[in-house]
């Protein structure tokens, strides 16, 4: 018997991989989906599982990594959503044909439009048509079973595509119920170890591999026997589900599951954590007389037409509402409502259908929502085929902000924590580049922040959310548009660590390396904080975040930070400087030199800004400005810059200060002893000693 | 096929929203954050030194210079305490408040 739990639809996920014994972990970090790549870090770090490791630059790198240690014969497991998925779709539609087992956790979350981090299936829906089995978990319980299950169903033979874990973002994968966490044993006995196949790539065990294109004339061919074996899938979900529930005594099993589909009339067809408030709906509904029954699709894909048609045809039904957070967008319908409409065709006397749209971009879908579902299927019985679509609002009202500024370039009330160092760093950025400035953001703590008043913003400039990888060509883009036109408006990118030195790099080493008169301001905060303390590439060695645990196993970040200045000064741009929110006179004089390098139109300029972050670094919020001051003087964050390749030293201290002043005051840094404080202390002694030979040198 | 709205009852007004969302840059406007606040400062004004180190390092630009000394506007204030911490003559002291 296993052991009940409090867990959240993400650490639930977390245990299903944890007992599938997954051996290769490869994710990018991503609101909702990112606890669950966190407590599988925490599991490796504690000892309880053995798995490599991996930590990518971007979600399109996070699952290919996956991808390919699922072709190289390891239990590969990875987890992302919305934003992510959709960057990563290339992989994601590439993954089917290599025929590896690969599982993908889905942390449901809007994809692009308006920007919410919350539950709908604009990510999971656009991959539908790519191969992946999808699965829809209605409870933490399934997420969990459902991680198993679909390890099961993916590495039978007979199926062999990757499978997506779809839990709803936030409805799930923040809320915690009681879990059966089954026993280690027991999982073993359901799910064999993972096999090596004739394709498997692994040139010590098997004699051939995926052959990775077709001559045109064997596309459509190929295109079927894939399609026969997503249909066939579907009796290996059946078979190998029941056989789940039979061992774990957990009745989670088939295609869809039916509630009171008995005698029902009206049919609510529903996916995901909407469908326990439908379920309520129709035990109300029916205490009233109404007969009325639900179908919860578990699986999307491969889709459950004959269990739909043959419920539907058992019991006579007269009227369905299909539910769904998705649109299909030129079509009226959702991709499940027009895929239950298309499945009805075959029907002689089809039952009246409506497609509701509901819950988009994360809304609640009550309990009463679905009662007056219900009421309007009702109300087409005496009509005949009615097919209808129908948007559950609920609309607020629009409200200005309570204190408004005029002409600011800055007001306060931001939603960053406080004593942040970026606040303080925004401000002081703000002021000196003026009204005339349009700034770009990547995601990240400050532009998250921006738009948390609606329909306001704290900021008297315009800015515009770009994607993640993808920053700096937004700025190329609109810094042209300005050129064009004739106009001098300073194209400003705000970006975090993770962006510059790790998503984004590529698009900001092309701008760079075409002299793009843009600035880009990255604001290092050592970690990604805005989705919760994930390591980055500049995050100091030893350090602690979630995804880089100190326990057993690990003792923080292994690695060295990358080093962005020396990336910076091989591409020869114009201006390369750090700066300190501590040091105000020297951190407004730079961003002062790199708009007259801008409107010279000379070439990129960079600004490496130290952003202590008290939330992430784990010190007293009062100490921001003097942890920042420490970093300078004890040479952990020298202030330098490289004017158009002269390389300078800002502040030369006569002796730096012991780096254990800073590191002692951090909490990221508790579980260092003084052999590795040492260790910090050696590093940065040499790197000092480095710039103080460059001081005054030419770079290029 | 018909398309129509299901608006949940009471909850909704029914006013017109525009197609496109637009954020004015002449007239920007937030929300006060005296709620986050567990301690608040407070000046000293016989030991301030009008230096205005607190001005400059106030993450928020709650903290304004005046004639007596500076001026915090506690609407925005986060009581994060840097200007406390900052201050070269403790003439800001953080007073708790819950």
């Amino acid at each position: 018997m296993g052991k009940l739990d409090l867990l959240s639809g993400n650490k639930a996920v977390a245990y299903g991989a944890k007992l599938s014994r997954v051996q290769v972990i490869s994710a990018y970090p991503i609101t909702p989906q990112t606890p669950i790549v966190e407590y599988l870090a925490e599991f490796i770090a504690n000892g309880e599982l053995d798995a490599e490791y991996i930590y990518p630059e971007g979600e399109h790198s996070a699952i290919a990594a996956a991808l390919a240690a699922t072709i190289g014969g390891a239990r590969g497991f990875t987890a992302t959503c919305a934003q992510g998925l959709g960057y990563a779709f290339e992989v994601v539609a590439q993954a089917p044909a290599y025929r590896a087992p690969l599982v993908m956790g889905v942390a449901n979350r809007t994809l692009g439009w308006y920007w919410s981090v919350a539950s709908d299936y604009s990510d999971s829906m656009p991959t539908r048509d790519l191969g992946w089995i999808q699965f829809y978990a209605e409870s933490c319980q399934e997420a969990l079973d459902g991680v198993i299950q679909m390890y099961r169903i993916t590495e039978d033979e007979r199926v062999l595509l990757p499978g997506m874990v779809c839990l709803d973002g936030f409805h799930l994968s923040h809320s915690s119920e009681p879990v059966d966490i089954p026993d280690q044993d027991e999982v073993d006995e359901y799910l064999p170890p993972r096999k090596i196949y004739k394709h498997t790539t692994d040139p010590t065990e098997s004699e051939s591999y995926v052959y990775p294109s077709l001559p045109v004339s064997l596309h459509t061919t190929y295109r079927k026997i894939f399609e026969n074996a997503m249909q066939r899938t579907k009796d290996v979900i059946r078979e190998v589900t029941k056989e789940f529930s039979e061992r774990f005594e957990r009745d989670t099993h088939g295609l869809v599951e039916e509630y009171h589909t008995d005698g029902a009339e009206l049919l609510l067809i529903t996916m995901g954590s909407m469908s326990t408030a439908a379920k309520r709906a129709v035990d109300r509904l029916r205490d009233r007389g109404v007969k009325v029954g639900l179908i919860r699709m578990r699986f999307f894909r491969p889709f459950p037409s004959e269990e739909i048609l043959r419920i539907v045809e058992k019991n006579g039904v007269k009227a369905i509402g299909v539910v769904n957070r998705a649109i299909s967008h030129g079509t009226s319908m959702d991709p499940l409502g027009a895929e239950v409409a298309a499945t009805l065709y075959e029907l002689k006397n089809r039952p009246n259908i409506i497609n509701f749209i509901a819950g988009m971009g994360g809304g609640d879908v009550s309990i009463r929502d679905f009662e007056s579902m219900v009421n309007k299927l009702t109300n087409t019985l005496n009509k005949e085929n009615v097919r209808e679509t129908m948007y559950v609002e609920h609309p607020i009202k629009i409200e200005t902000p309570s204190v408004k500024f005029s002409d600011a370039a800055y007001c306060p009330g931001s939603q960053l924590c406080a004593g942040c160092g970026a606040t303080l760093a925004m401000r002081h950025i703000l002021k000196i580049l003026g009204k005339n400035s349009v700034l770009v953001f990547p995601p990240n703590c400050v532009s998250a922040s921006l738009a948390m008043h609606f329909p306001s913003s704290w900021m008297g400039v315009p800015y515009v959310l770009a994607n993640y990888a993808a920053a700096a060509a937004y700025a190329r883009g609109l810094q042209r548009a300005y050129k064009y036109r004739g106009k001098k408006v300073y194209v400003t990118v705000i970006a975090g660590d993770g962006c510059t030195a790790d998503i984004g790099l590529q698009s900001l080493s092309s701008a760079a390396e075409s002299n793009e008169p843009i600035i880009w301001i990255n604001y290092d905060n050592e970690a990604y904080m805005n989705t919760g303390i994930q390591r980055s590439g500049t995050t100091p060695l030893n350090a602690w975040t979630t995804t880089t645990p100190a326990g057993v196993k690990w003792h923080g970040k292994k690695e060295e930070p990358k080093d962005m200045i020396s990336i910076m000064i091989a591409h020869r741009i114009p201006y390369i400087a750090t700066a300190s929110p501590s040091f105000l006179r020297d951190f407004e004089s730079k961003i002062k030199k790199a708009m007259k390098v801008v409107e010279k139109a000379e070439g990129l300029a960079y600004i490496h800004i130290q952003s202590p972050c008290p939330t992430g670094w784990r010190f007293p919020e009062s100490k921001t400005v003097e942890i920042g001051r420490l970093a300078t003087l004890t040479g952990v964050w020298p202030l330098l810059e490289v004017d158009h390749g002269t390389f300078k030293l800002n502040l030369k201290p006569r002796k730096l200060k012991p780096v254990a002043e800073y590191i002692k005051l951090q909490g990221r840094f508790r579980h260092l002893n003084d052999e590795d404080i040492a260790m910090i202390q050696k590093f940065i002694n040499k790197r000092w000693e480095k710039l103080l030979e460059l001081d005054g040198k030419i770079m290029w | 096929m018909r398309i129509s709205g299901l608006r949940c009852w009471k909850m909704g007004n029914r006013e017109e929203y525009p197609e496109i969302i637009t954020i004015s840059t002449k007239e920007i406007g937030s929300e006060p954050v005296a709620h986050w606040r567990v301690v608040k400062p407070v000046i000293k004004y016989e030991t301030c030194i009008k230096c205005w180190v607190c001005v400059q390092y106030c993450p928020e630009g709650v903290i304004k210079e005046s004639e007596k000394g500076p001026i915090i506007d506690y609407r925005f204030c986060k009581g994060c305490a840097i200007c406390a911490n900052e201050c070269p003559v403790n003439a800001i002291k953080m007073v708790r408040e819950v």
